[in-house]
């Protein structure tokens, strides 16, 4: 599998729209396996079928150094990706780094629970919590590694 | 990613499931169309259960040979039959091959059965590449019921005996465009089978009576 980014959204969505939808993606993405499995019964409480059953493949991570400079390739990772449709038409994409295809059906699942009428209900019970946590583990690694920040300054040279 | 939703929009509720096991079904299909072309004129048949569901206005087998030979290295050529938002849609997601509008950029090309008097455009290949000519996938409503042809070349012990329901215009096309070793790769397709027609692959027509030959 050559993952390619393709183009499709569930409607003409405008750009509010799309940037919501952007960060619970997001927030799927970094989410855990056993975090979404709490959710699962919710979650699979609906008719579906798979569009693209979850698949394992790999794409090419490119970066810039710095954040400015030219790109180049950072690497290969591994990606799972799954696109479910409900059976009212709504469709749900999911990419996730690993190789847990449980894990990426349940969040193209919560993909596409989260376009339908039920959003504030799955933001508030799914999404938020999610993000308070990875919130959570991002600010304790920042403070982790931040207690090993050596500043190296010069004492006193020794010619006096 | 975060790009890609905001490009292009096709709606995503057109998207329909492919094949059931991606894996096998697409080689499956990949060893079909082999044979195909290795024995020019047998047919091969699909299996209903590695064919994809029904995608709306694609036959079986032209369904399953698209999923199994496109990716996003062969641009497909689409004739205004098949040039459906269902098909666009589930082929740019299923296989991930750009779709062109130009034939000199197509790899393969799917086409129906009121597009064969005329093949201009689609690439020949080239002496030293001449595997780089476009494909055809032509989707016909049956396999016979045409005027019978032997044919014979590689891949044919003797001579098998093909009735394409085709009509003279298109033997005239495909002469005029085989140049080996450049020319034009033909799978025909109908329901669930296919069969092919290599570019190797001569055609006697028979003493028969005119049938009025531009």
């Amino acid at each position: 599998m050559t993952a390619t980014p393709v183009s499709f959204t569930a409607s003409d969505a405008s750009a509010p729209e799309q940037s919501a939808r952007q960060h619970w993606i997001g927030v799927l993405a970094r989410s855990r396996r056993a975090e979404l499995l709490a959710h699962e019964a919710a979650l699979r409480d609906a008719d579906y079928q798979l569009i693209r059953a979850p698949e394992i493949g790999m794409t090419l991570v490119r970066g810039r150094m710095g954040g400015s400079g030219a790109p180049f390739n950072v690497g290969e990772m591994t990606v799972t990706r799954c696109v479910v449709r409900l059976a009212d038409g709504r469709t749900g994409f999911s990419y996730l780094a690993g190789r847990d295809k449980a894990h990426a059906e349940l969040a193209a699942l919560a993909d596409a629970h989260l376009q339908g009428a039920r959003q504030a209900h799955w933001i508030s019970d799914l999404i938020d919590p999610l993000a308070r946590a990875q919130d959570l583990r991002r600010a304790q690694q920042q403070a982790e590694t931040a207690a090993t920040k050596v500043d190296f300054f010069t004492l006193v040279r020794g010619e006096n | 990613m975060s790009t890609s939703l905001a490009t292009e929009s096709l709606p995503a509720s057109l998207l329909q499931p492919a094949f059931a096991d991606p894996v096998l079904d697409a080689q499956r299909s990949f060893r079909a169309a082999l044979k195909a072309l290795a024995g020019p004129g047998v047919a091969q048949s699909l299996l209903a259960t590695q064919t994809p569901p029904h995608l709306e206005g694609l036959a079986a087998a032209s369904h399953a040979l698209c999923l199994a030979l496109l990716d996003i290295d062969t641009p497909l050529w689409l004739a205004p039959k098949f040039d459906t938002q269902a098909i666009r849609a589930n082929l740019t997601f299923h296989c991930g091959c750009p779709i062109v509008s130009d034939r000199q950029n197509a790899r393969f090309a799917l086409l129906d059965d009121s597009q064969l008097h005329d093949l201009s455009g689609f690439d020949l290949g080239n002496d030293r590449y001449p595997d780089q000519s476009c494909t055809l996938l032509v989707q016909l409503p049956s396999l016979q019921g045409g005027t019978q042809l032997a044919w014979h070349g590689p891949g044919i012990e003797s001579k098998n005996h093909v009735s394409l329901p085709l009509q003279q215009a298109f033997w005239q096309e495909r002469e005029a465009r085989n140049d080996f070793p450049r020319g034009i790769d033909v799978f025909f397709v109908a329901g669930s089978e296919l069969l092919g027609l290599p570019r190797s692959t001569q055609v006697l027509f028979k003493p028969q009576p005119s049938r009025g030959v531009a």
